[in-house]
């Protein structure tokens, strides 16, 4: 599968799942020392070979005036971190969660086995911001999705597709969660140890 | 404190040193520490038979724990095969014993006068000789040390194979093998015959509740993947067998052809069908993919996949209970099942194109029996066999015989059909392995996810991840198949929870790193370069499946970047200076 082919159905598969707005979100993968990433304000469901920026990893090129403006935190990330592939998503639910809560525990069968925690970090700053960049690849040491208080999430993976399902896996596990608060009733634990996954 | 025995075999004695802690920070165990250790005590040049290559068998820190799919070991040495450093790994319960004697490692170095096994016990250890057990096979030698030994342990074996140097010979321990890279003609080279442990030493973990709860997520998933949970319990390694060959993986012929119609009668459904007794596990481990079998006139371990498809597949032959019959020979007489029928193959080849008259043909049973025998003893051409087939073929023909990377033949994944294997295979510190990236987990698998397998795009960056990790597993010391569950921040947590240190999982794949970079370092202080991370010409030239041919060339390159080596495949000081190793 060609590059463009693979970020173009990551890509459309954010916005179709309402992982994202129409211009929102942004992707990348490492290549050696480089990195491919989304061009800033791209449309990552129709992602053309245009919208495909490639610059250097470790060192500026003139390619990253038109590199995602979470670049910043794509390139932390992969300098501190085995990461190969990195995705980041703006979930409705997970975000609407992540304003309430310190770490994100999903309660449904899926993310539980998946995820079995999300972090939630806060920064004053949330866009293309240093702070971001300085806290977020300390998570990913340990988890491989964190959630970005009002934000978003970043995941990341060995391959494109694996940071992708973590998103949406999580978005799944929030809108469970705000269902199960619809209904108002306490949650009944049906795992085993389903109370230690806040030590996961 | 860990502790290490270490065994002088020429002077018959023996010290009791402490396991360096930041060997174990920096290395974690099994393989990771033996390589550290191998990498500080030899000398360049070493001459691998000598008295002073090291023989190192390591546990992990895993080893004895309750951790689901742990109970291995590793032996790490100067491989005679390839001559490059050396990790072999093992399901035999020698290092849960050798840990229960209260040792994590065993450094064995020097030569014995006479033929000995050594015999370790918390209270003793013990030179004995073993004179009587010259020429006698694994089994009859395991079964002769434990009558003598009276307490059910655990003994490494070789048999005449080892004795006689076979640079592929294996060590037998409960059934299983160290079989790669001649583990046992070291041994051999020692006059080592085998080593028996028994301990009852308790084994204690920091935080046994976290362990608890991990270990009970790890289950979790290996209970609910259908390879762990369903396909290798069932149906052994061997369940491999279809898959692969559908693919067009499966190489036949010595690499000439993917296609052969009778694979499927090699297949883990006629393994079960035909041959199965019953399964065969390793300590705590809940998937048991070992079999044990019968023929109508024999009973053996085995045949893995690999064998079904070195003395099978490979050779053109799809009768299974000779197949089977045929590993239970290589098991006891010690020899590497994998290289052994690739050297068989290489000398079909040979005889094909004239180079050789043995009396070997594709398709034919008869004389490998006794070919195999004479490698063992190194008897008539068995004895130039015995080299392994790299110079075999170099010697009797054109060396494009041999389908090896640095001397060790290739296992049952044709690269052509999976270019992330071509990558790992040329890449790989002990020559051509597919378990130092499995990758064939991605690329035909789909674990994590399913990858292109006739792309070279985006695979230098997981190869290189892939041996990272699988080097810091092989540490801990966990089974690979573990992995097809379970990954690195399982990994990483158990250990944690093991030794009571943080381990984050990207500080555990950094570990991995460190220690595949010290093996790197270990090759090209024993001459080893750039030019050494090649595929065999037909691999390269040869178009099999009508796709897109493997530039090596291109992946290589991205490889060298990735790993932060340099065009020729130096690691450089800044990367060397960032993983401690300067």
């Amino acid at each position: 599968m060609s590059l463009l082919k693979e970020f173009s159905r990551i890509g459309r598969d954010l916005f179709l799942s309402g992982l994202v707005s129409s211009h929102g979100g942004n992707i990348s993968i490492r290549a050696g020392d480089k990195i491919i990433i989304t061009r800033r304000g791209s449309m990552l469901a129709h992602l053309n070979k245009e919208d495909l920026i490639e610059t250097g990893l470790y060192k500026d090129d003139s390619g990253i005036i038109m590199a995602s403006t979470e670049i910043i935190v794509h390139r932390a990330i992969y300098f501190n971190t085995s990461a190969l592939a990195i995705v980041h998503s703006h979930p409705p639910a997970a975000i609407a969660l992540s304003l309430f809560m310190d770490e994100i525990i999903p309660i449904d069968s899926e993310a539980s086995y998946l995820l079995h925690k999300i972090p939630v970090i806060a920064t004053k700053e949330t866009i293309g911001s240093k702070d971001v960049a300085n806290i977020i690849p300390d998570y990913l040491q340990e988890y491989k999705i964190v959630m970005l208080r009002g934000h978003g999430a970043f995941s990341i993976g060995d391959i494109l597709e694996e940071a992708y399902m973590l998103h949406s896996t999580l978005e799944n596990a929030c809108r469970i969660i705000a269902y199960g608060k619809i209904f108002g009733n306490a949650f009944k634990e049906y795992r085993k140890d389903g109370d230690k996954y806040t030590k996961w | 404190m860990g502790k290490i025995l270490w065994v002088d075999l020429s002077k018959q004695s023996f010290q009791i040193k402490p396991l360096d802690k930041n060997i174990i920070r920096d290395f974690i165990g099994g393989r990771g520490s033996g390589v550290k250790i191998l990498y500080d005590h030899l000398k360049k040049g070493t001459d691998p038979f000598s008295e002073k290559n090291l023989l190192i068998f390591a546990t992990g820190p895993l080893t004895g724990t309750p951790v689901p799919m742990s109970g291995r070991f590793s032996a790490i040495t100067l491989s005679p095969l390839t001559k490059t450093i050396l990790d072999s790994n093992c399901g035999g319960n020698f290092g849960l014993q050798l840990k229960h004697a209260g040792f994590d490692m065993l450094v064995i170095e020097g030569k014995a006068k006479k033929i000995i096994y050594l015999a370790i016990t918390p209270d003793n250890i013990k030179f004995e000789n073993a004179e009587d057990l010259k020429g006698k096979t694994t089994i009859e030698t395991r079964n002769i040390i434990e009558k003598k030994e009276k307490k059910k342990g655990s003994v490494v074996t070789i048999g005449p194979a080892g004795e006689n140097k076979v640079r592929f010979a294996s060590a037998e321990n409960d059934g299983r093998f160290l079989g790669r890279g001649g583990i046992g003609a070291v041994m051999g080279s020692k006059n080592l015959k085998a080593i028996y442990a028994k301990g009852d030493k308790k084994i204690k973990v920091a935080d046994p509740k976290s362990l608890e709860f991990f270990i009970y997520e790890s289950r979790k998933w290996l209970k609910a993947n259908p390879i762990t949970s369903t396909g290798l319990p069932k149906f052994g390694t061997a369940v491999l067998m279809n898959i692969v060959h559908e693919a067009g993986i499966l190489p036949i012929n010595n690499f000439k052809s993917n296609q052969f119609a009778s694979a499927s009668d090699l297949s883990g459904e006629e393994v079960t069908e035909k041959l199965f007794i019953k399964k065969r596990a390793c300590y705590r481990c809940p998937v048991a993919c070992g079999r044990i079998t019968k023929t109508s006139s024999k009973q053996g371990e085995g045949p893995e996949f690999e064998t079904l498809w070195s003395l099978g597949a490979l050779l053109g032959i799809n009768d299974i209970s000779w197949v089977a019959e045929t590993g239970y020979l290589c098991n006891e007489l010690g020899l590497d099942t994998i290289s052994a029928g690739s050297t068989i193959a290489c000398a079909m080849e040979m005889e094909e194109k004239g180079f050789i008259s043995v009396g070997l043909k594709f398709g034919k049973k008869e004389n490998i029996h006794k070919v195999l025998k004479d490698i063992a003893f190194r008897e008539n051409i068995g004895n130039e066999m015995a080299e392994g087939s790299l110079l075999f073929s170099r010697k009797f023909g054109t060396g494009n015989e041999s389908i090896s990377v640095k001397g060790l033949e290739l296992p049952a994944y044709d690269p052509r059909s999976a270019h992330g294997m071509a990558l790992a295979y040329v890449t790989s510190n002990r020559g051509g392995c597919h378990l130092r990236a499995y990758m064939i987990a991605p690329e035909l698998l789909g674990i994590p996810k399913k990858i292109d397998r006739f792309s070279d795009n985006g695979k230098a960056g997981l190869v290189a991840v892939m041996q990272d990790s699988a080097a810091a597993s092989d540490s801990l010391i966990i089974c690979r198949f573990a992995s097809f569950a379970i990954s690195d921040e399982y990994f990483s947590r158990l250990l944690s929870a093991v030794t009571g240190e943080d381990i984050s999982t990207m500080n555990f794949r950094l570990i991995g790193e460190r220690i595949f970079n010290l093996e790197r370092l270990f090759n090209l202080r024993e001459g080893f370069s750039f030019k050494d991370d090649n595929l065999p010409s037909r691999l390269i030239l040869e178009n099999l499946n009508k796709k897109r041919k493997i530039n090596i060339d291109k992946m290589l390159n991205e490889y060298y970047r990735f790993r932060g080596w340099d065009d020729n495949g130096v690691p450089t000081s800044k990367k060397l200076e960032m993983l401690g190793l300067k």
